[in-house]
């Protein structure tokens, strides 16, 4: 029987569909301003597209800064549970976790089993989230999704020195009135959430296998510029932002069993 | 009526009510101190009503004139208590010489807030060794001849009487801390820890009168013991509403190391010979907060050890944002719990801007690691 992980993040809620290991289907939409309604419509959306219903679901976990609002779900587990299993899941060999989604960041240091064995977590400052990036981009009138391939052409990357969302906005804007190009200022705000990243994930044992999850993982900028601050080659899984979903779905899965 | 937990429970609406009806049935002088290595004894011995500033959860309007935001929300909440005059019932009050904000904190503090009187206490960093004794129990006598100055001559016999009243009282908040260490179900951490805070509001006599009753319906009580048992680590801790938040999430404090917790009441003081002398013996002996250094005694090493002994499977760090002898005592600390098998989980928070669900996530985190 299916089992399903709906995790309603502060951005974009997901859904993962899974049957023993194998993914059937998977959905992505919008928060918004109800967390609820999020939720069930990422299900809807993932149900839909293999025209099952809920009633066909062995079990369903939700999980995300949402999670407590999801009254169709058997249970309710962090998102820095279901991130290390999806990891585990995908990547068996990593070993760091660094999820770094809409409102939020955190490094996990996880086991061969994907047990959590410790994590640091930055909720408090939006550096190296997906809304911080998305400001920049508006900031700078580029698309999103251009960041990081954009920032891959600089060759000489401004100097951003704060990572307070606010203050790096002033600090762009001033940066481009000195005439820098778009593309080093992208690339130092690159630089600059990496310093940050890589300052909080000391604060917990890393090692070399690290794989990056979360919307943040799509821009391969972030991920050049944690490569080069970690000094190692981090895993992007092929759908960084269903992580935490494909953790839910497992664990739902293990329930039903 | 009420029951004696109900009466202390209610307390922690308006924590300085009971400081407030005190003084105005005695007309004795209630002196604020902020830091349990306040000689408490000395005041209550000169007839004062010693009780324990320790901020709160407020928007500072007044004392960010004086204090810079890079100090802690403690300094910042109670000096602007203090400038707002919600704490008009004071008549002086006591610093002790523990952290650069708080030295610098008792010069403003002088000067801004205009109590009629204001003692420093100050105290040696390292408290090991005769000599550290010595200046302890010389600065014992300092203290205790400004007090006479300020609020009337009291003798050794007083003082010695003080010392019992007080003895009693750690008594009494160490059986109920043994009792929740072999059941922590039979109390949930927020009155516990709450118990502890509210001896250092109001009249210890009445306190132990409380206490007594509150003892005598927990012993031979059982309560539910499915709870994770976890350590807590810093210095006072306030944020009762994460606390419940704790116990609803299935984890509960088995112990503690908090400056309002544990720490404010173990060790005893002897009751013979001379009381200055008995007043220094337990400054040296109990155990010492991330202010002063013992280098014989690690601090690591008997927070894991307490936490072993509460059956504790992890520890929680409360951090107060800019509190820096507790940041610098915590990478040893989250060490030493780490090589012991201790999950362990730090929160940084000021009072003021404590955000529950911001929490919540990382305590969920944390018992599902344990668990497992």
């Amino acid at each position: 029987m299916p089992v399903a992980g709906v995790d309603i993040g502060s951005l974009t809620a997901k859904a993962v569909v899974l049957q023993g290991r194998e993914v059937l289907s998977t959905s992505l939409t919008q928060t918004g301003h109800n967390s609820r309604v999020a939720g069930r419509r990422a299900l809807d959306m993932a149900l839909d597209r293999m025209g099952l219903d809920e009633g066909s679901l062995g079990f369903i976990v939700a999980t995300g800064y949402g999670r407590t609002a999801a009254d169709f779900a058997g249970e309710r587990i962090t998102e820095i549970t279901c991130h290390a299993r999806g990891a585990n899941r995908t990547h068996p060999e990593a070993r760091t976790v660094i999820d770094l989604g809409g409102q939020d960041s955190k490094a996990i240091a996880i086991d061969e089993r994907g047990k959590v064995l410790d994590f640091v977590m930055n909720d408090k400052c939006s550096a190296g989230t997906g809304r911080f990036l998305e400001v920049m981009a508006s900031a700078l009138e580029v698309e999103l999704d251009d960041l990081g391939s954009l920032s891959l052409e600089s060759t000489s990357p401004a100097s951003i020195s704060s990572v307070c969302t606010v203050f790096a906005e002033s600090e762009v804007v001033s940066r481009v009135a000195e005439g820098a190009p778009k593309v080093d200022i992208i690339a130092g705000i690159h630089q600059a959430i990496a310093s940050r990243i890589y300052a909080m994930a000391a604060r917990i044992p890393t090692n070399e296998a690290l794989i990056i999850t979360g919307g943040v993982a799509r821009n391969i900028g972030v991920v050049r510029a944690l490569e080069q601050k970690f000094d190692t080659r981090i895993v992007v899984p092929e759908m960084p932002q269903h992580m935490g979903a494909l953790g839910a779905a497992i664990i739902a899965g293990e329930h039903h069993e | 009526m009420a029951s004696a937990l109900e009466t202390l429970m209610e307390l922690r609406d308006d924590p300085y009510s009971r400081a407030r009806a005190w003084k105005e049935r005695t007309g004795g002088s209630v002196v604020g101190f902020f830091c349990c290595y306040a000689p408490e004894e000395l005041l209550h011995a000169a007839g004062a009503l010693p009780v324990r500033v320790t901020g709160e959860n407020r928007t500072v309007s007044k004392a960010g004139a004086h204090l810079q935001s890079y100090c802690c929300s403690l300094a910042r909440t109670a000096l602007d208590m203090a400038l707002t005059g919600d704490l008009d019932f004071l008549d002086g009050t006591v610093f002790v010489h523990t952290c650069d904000t708080m030295q610098r904190l008792s010069d403003i503090w002088r000067l801004n807030a205009g109590y009629p009187f204001h003692v420093d206490f100050a105290l040696p960093v390292r408290f090991e060794g005769k000599l550290a004794a010595e200046y302890t129990r010389a600065e014992l006598g300092l203290v205790r001849s400004k007090l006479a100055h300020a609020l009337g001559q009291f003798d050794d016999d007083a003082i010695r009487e003080s010392i019992r009243v007080y003895n009693r009282n750690r008594a009494l908040l160490t059986e109920l801390y043994d009792l929740r260490r072999a059941d922590p179900g039979i109390m949930p951490c927020d009155q516990a820890v709450w118990v502890v805070a509210s001896a250092a509001l109001m009249d210890k006599a009445e306190h132990n009168e409380i206490l007594e009753e509150i003892l005598s319906d927990l012993r031979g009580a059982s309560g539910r013991s499915d709870r994770i048992r976890l350590f807590g680590v810093g210095s006072v801790m306030d944020q009762w509403e994460f606390l419940g938040m704790l116990e609803d999430l299935g984890g509960t404090f088995a112990d503690d190391d908090f400056c309002t917790g544990h720490r404010y009441f173990e060790g005893d003081v002897s009751e013979e010979g001379d009381p200055l002398d008995a007043l220094t013996g337990r400054l040296m002996e109990r155990g010492q907060c991330a202010c002063k250094h013992t280098p014989d005694r690690e601090r690591s090493a008997r927070i894991v050890q307490r936490a072993r002994a509460c059956g504790a499977r992890g520890a929680i760090f409360f951090q107060f944002k800019f509190c820096e002898p507790h940041g610098f005592d915590y990478p040893a600390i989250k060490k030493a719990l780490d090589e012991a098998g201790f999950a362990t989980l730090e929160l940084e928070m000021e009072q003021g801007s404590v955000s529950i669900e911001q929490l919540r996530t990382r305590v969920e985190a944390l018992l599902e690691t344990i668990r497992g």
